[in-house]
């Protein structure tokens, strides 16, 4: 019989017995220790007091009724660091558009759109693997099957000097407040 | 089929047989039922994600146990917040006590709060979660008996609340 030779064994004895996994001799190992250790015996109890402290985790696994609503999760707005990034995606998308119609300086009127679900797997993510539960925070400003499809479309007016002069947004995304971040990335590209 | 498609269909199954559970798990390691859906759903998009690099992949649910607390920790960290946070919604608070009216009423999940995440996750990973130490340990990337030590140690805090409620 192995008698467990200090208060650190007979802690892995005591969850041995507290998950169902000692055996007779691992139970009478901790006995032995018990009978000699009075801090054990207080502080962690006898193999019925293990077996009722863990019972009550037991019990409240078995009461919980917390039903999990993903779908809710999904719904949730989404964060400013979040929109933040896809914003600045949007805007680097823009700023290379702006860059390439800055070497065609003689079109005065460029008109040019960026797919959103190029922009990252995520959006498309959710509403592929999802569907039924779009208009999740992950998904951003682009949530939902028809957002991932959507498409931003602006026009960059250029004066004499090849510079933008007005943006326009000619085809919304879903979020407003990426048509704007975009148009003032145009606005400040050059 | 692509590995695409490959990869949101396993997702899929594993959506479907393991949200319940993973969530519940992670609200009661983070203590929030907000924060665990989130969590939840960034293991599953993880899985994903690890999926449809290698399709052939087997991604059992030890798997999302061990990402799951590993989000649980990482979440706990970022916010500076070494224990388990106490609950702050009273849907929550309510949600889990144990013999609500009786004698021997505990809140558990205050209970937890006061132990370290290394023991909340061994607890809850067993006797919560139901896996063996032997298992708990491989998902957590430890020993057997460090997984039994955690679970009395965090027994042991859970017998003092329990008794400074009974004595209170």
């Amino acid at each position: 019989m192995k008698v467990a030779s200090n208060c650190a064994a007979a802690e892995i004895l005591a969850g041995a017995i507290a998950l169902g996994e000692a055996g007779d001799e691992q139970r009478l190992a901790y006995r032995e220790h018990l009978s000699t250790c009075r801090h054990c015996l207080v502080a962690i109890g006898g193999e019925r007091e293990i077996e009722r402290v863990i019972g009550i985790v037991a019990q409240a696994r078995d009461q919980e009724r917390w039903q999990p609503d993903l779908r809710r999760a999904r719904a949730r707005v989404p964060s400013h660091s979040y929109a933040w990034k896809w914003g600045a995606g949007l805007a680097t998308a823009a700023v290379f558009v702006v860059a390439l119609v800055a070497t065609q300086r003689h079109a005065p009127v460029v008109v040019h759109s960026v797919a959103t679900q190029d922009l990252g797997s995520v959006a498309a993510l959710s509403t592929q693997t999802f569907p039924q539960r779009e208009g999740r925070a992950e998904s951003l400003a682009f949530t939902g099957a028809q957002a991932a499809r959507s498409t931003l479309t602006f026009e960059v007016r250029l004066d004499a000097r090849g510079k933008p002069a007005r943006c326009t947004v000619i085809k919304h995304s879903s979020r407003a407040s990426l048509d704007a971040a975009v148009c003032n990335a145009v606005m400040r590209a050059h | 089929m692509d590995r695409t498609a490959i990869a949101q269909r396993r997702t899929e199954v594993l959506v479907l047989e393991h949200q319940t559970k993973l969530a519940r798990y992670l609200r009661r390691m983070v203590g929030d039922a907000e924060v665990a859906l989130d969590l939840t759903q960034d293991v599953f998009l993880s899985a994903y994600r690890t999926l449809q690099a290698d399709p052939a992949r087997e991604l059992r649910v030890g798997w999302l146990y061990r990402a799951a607390t590993n989000a649980a920790i990482s979440f706990m960290r970022r916010r500076k917040i070494l224990h388990v946070l106490p609950l702050d919604r009273d849907l929550d608070r309510n949600a889990w006590r144990v013999d609500e009216h009786g004698a021997e009423s505990v809140d558990l999940q205050a209970a937890l709060a006061r132990l370290p995440v290394e023991q909340t996750a061994a607890l809850l990973m067993t006797s919560y979660a139901g896996y063996s130490s032997s298992e708990a340990a491989q998902i957590l990337g430890t020993s057997a008996d460090a997984v039994r030590q955690r679970v009395c140690r965090a027994m042991k805090t859970l017998r003092h609340v329990m008794n400074e409620d009974s004595n209170s």
